[in-house]
């Protein structure tokens, strides 16, 4: 008997009688609703030790080179709709600002979704020193139950929350931001409107 | 199940109060790990207060588990068959030597030998690490306290903070004298600046990449991975080669599902709202290769254990350790075990009940473990349960036992009992306090014997209730 055989048959003889599978839906449906989501997730990105950045997408180029003014190597893909794999992943090793939109924001936990297809590539938000996430106003959800209700996650691959720059307190609990990720984080808040 | 790292380590039998009279031989010492604990314990706290529906969550965690582990075999196959069209290749691993010995496997094929990996606690019950350096492999933890204890060639103390055992002081040395830091410089930040530049060295050097798992997702096939310092996320984005390692008890059914843990695990761990980085891994990179690692390694003997099963809930946030008074004052290691703490006591009897037979005694039975768990694992019932398995089995001094067995004759006679005690007051009320002491040491050494009461409970009874109760049935 190889090994799948024999953990699939020793599950079967010891498992407990079946528990019904809850109704998450309904029940989290009968949660208290949560309101001002946007001044919440706002609230909270500041206390992950991120920096908000508010404006309207209009003037999304100028609060883009503003945040990080007169750096090093930019890569942005905040227009990325799609995935590409192919490239060197160390190619972006030397990034210090880098540029994505996320396809929504979580209020209660300020988690920005990237799928993929918004990061083009895997490694350049977790190499670079810098990160800018946009964040669209208008996609901003209240809580992981809705994310999770409106999100596909397997449909890029690979896809990651972000909610603020790499941190540790792995020494005597103090808190350092900048482990082996991105050492600042800003989220841009924009409104909708082209 | 002993992990080692070619350490010199651990008794045959561990002796949980001997280990922790060890660590209490430096009661300095002892304060400030018991306060770095609690001041976690604390931040937990906060951020449950956020969150009104947190009993809900706990309830729906707890049921979503037990229903998955009673379909534990469909989930597998479910998983197995969506992470396989993904294009991951799925292993199945017996125990910790066939784990290995796939996860060799698939290094050596491709020649690789330089591996990075973020924290695994199922590895390090495995003993993976010497087993692949007897191997000709560099393995090089990378999350930041286990990277730690990995240069000092200790364990972890604790499964989400495995430094939390050492003072920065201690980790200057180890970082000067490995890492070339100055010498008596031991501010967080810059050695923390330090490890970066160490280890992103060998991210980006790295020919494969190994993670833990935090939740596998049955119906879609992928994998979740929680970190704060994105050493997972470096590690699996440069690599040609990821390998997940998980035990099978990681298993939820969807997404709708894994929104209710996500919102319990870091709360319940550090007290963060969700970690820095939650990474939903479906399909490998473009000519990257993702093997995932399904485990059981005695996890289907404790899923047959009636009283015992649930155990298999726990998601591992740490939440049992922080608030465990026994843990704050004794420290991860005197437990000897992988996972140490309430959650550890339960779980690794089961993997060999002679060594770890005083792990269950580690306790005050407080529940305060119970009460903070975040899928309801009912883990002070279970203490319990294991030490009279424990005391069955014969495990248990005789010292200890022969208390239980003297205890057990007076109390089911009450006339004895109701001597007894008036020997015990009046011995007390005559007997020098120095002699009293030394009859009741050690429970003595830290606290004072008692007075006598001026009036016992049976005599204010019969005084007060009996008499009532005596009219009541006139």
């Amino acid at each position: 008997m190889n090994a799948r055989e024999s953990i699939i048959g020793a599950i079967r003889d010891a498992k407990p009688a079946t528990v019904a599978r809850p109704d998450v839906r309904t029940a989290v449906g009968r949660f208290p609703q949560r309101t001002n989501v946007i001044e919440t997730f706002a609230e909270s990105v500041a206390l992950s030790g991120a920096r908000v950045i508010e404006g309207k997408r209009s003037q999304l180029a100028e609060l883009l080179a503003a945040a990080y003014p007169a750096r090093g190597r930019r890569v942005s893909v905040v227009e990325a709709v799609e995935v590409d794999d192919g490239v060197s992943p160390h190619s972006f090793a030397d990034t210090d600002v880098f540029i994505c939109e996320a396809t929504l924001g979580v209020a209660e936990n300020r988690a920005a979704w990237l799928p993929l297809s918004r990061l083009r590539h895997r490694s350049a938000v977790f190499l670079a020193t810098n990160v800018i996430i946009v964040v669209d106003r208008a996609r901003i959800v209240a809580d992981l139950h809705e994310a999770y209700a409106t999100l596909d996650v397997a449909i890029d691959g690979f896809g990651v929350f972000v909610a603020g720059p790499s941190k540790t307190a792995d020494i005597e609990q103090s808190l350092v931001i900048g482990a082996h990720g991105p050492t600042s984080l800003t989220i841009v808040l924009v409104d909708g409107a082209a | 199940m002993t992990p080692s790292r070619g350490l010199p380590v651990i008794e045959p039998v561990v002796d949980h109060a001997a280990a922790a009279a060890r660590f209490n031989a430096n009661p300095d010492r002892v304060t400030w790990h018991d306060a770095a604990l609690w001041f976690v314990r604390e931040k937990r706290d906060q951020a449950v207060t956020e969150v009104a529906e947190w009993e809900e969550l706990r309830g729906l965690a707890s049921s979503i588990k037990e229903h998955t582990l009673s379909r534990l075999d469909e989930y597998l196959l479910m998983f197995e068959s969506a992470a396989t069209t993904n294009g991951a290749v799925v292993h199945w691993a017996r125990d910790a030597e066939e784990h290995n010995r796939i996860v060799y496997g698939i290094l050596e094929s491709h020649g690789v030998s330089r591996l990075v990996k973020s924290k695994s606690m199922l590895t390090e019950e495995c003993g993976l690490n010497p087993y692949l350096e007897a191997r000709g492999i560099a393995v090089v933890d990378t999350d930041l306290g286990e990277r730690i204890v990995q240069m000092r060639r200790e364990h972890p103390s604790h499964i989400v903070m495995p430094a939390i055992h050492l003072k920065k002081e201690e980790i200057a040395e180890t970082f000067a004298a490995q890492l070339g830091t100055e010498p008596g410089v031991s501010d967080p930040i810059t050695l923390v600046a330090a490890a970066r530049g160490h280890l992103r060295e060998r991210f980006l050097d790295a020919q494969a990449a190994l993670t833990g798992v935090n939740f596998a997702i049955a119906e879609t096939g992928g994998v979740v991975v929680c970190t704060n310092e994105g050493n997972a996320d470096l590690g699996v984005a440069l690599a040609p080669i990821h390998i997940a390692s998980m035990g099978i008890e990681k298993m939820i059914p969807g997404t709708a599902e894994l929104a209710v843990f996500l919102r319990l695990l870091a709360r319940s761990g550090t007290g963060q709202r969700i970690t820095v980085y939650t990474t939903h891994v479906h399909r490998p990179r473009a000519g990257q290769e993702l093997h995932i690692v399904l485990v059981d390694n005695g996890r289907t003997t404790q899923l047959g254990r009636d009283g015992f099963w649930r155990s298999l809930k726990c998601i591992r946030c740490g939440a049992c350790m922080n608030t465990c008074p026994v843990y704050r004052r004794s420290g991860g290691h005197s437990y000897g075990s992988t996972v140490p703490g309430p959650i550890g006591s339960v779980l690794t009897p089961g993997i060999d009940l002679e060594k770890y037979a005083s792990l269950p005694f580690a306790s005050t039975l407080c529940g305060s473990c119970t009460a903070v768990c975040p899928v309801k694992i009912d883990l002070d019932a279970q203490l319990y349960r294991w030490r009279q398995i424990a005391v069955d089995a014969g495990y248990v001094s005789g010292k200890k036992r022969g208390a239980a067995v003297v205890a057990a004759k007076i109390l089911a006679r009450p006339r004895l009992f109701a001597l007894i005690g008036r020997a015990t007051r009046v011995a007390l009320r005559i007997l020098p306090r120095s002699l009293v002491a030394a009859v009741a040491a050690p429970w003595s050494r830290d606290r004072d014997v008692p007075s006598p009461a001026s009036q016992t409970f049976r005599a204010w009874y019969k005084a007060n209730r009996a008499s009532r109760r005596a009219g009541k049935r006139q």
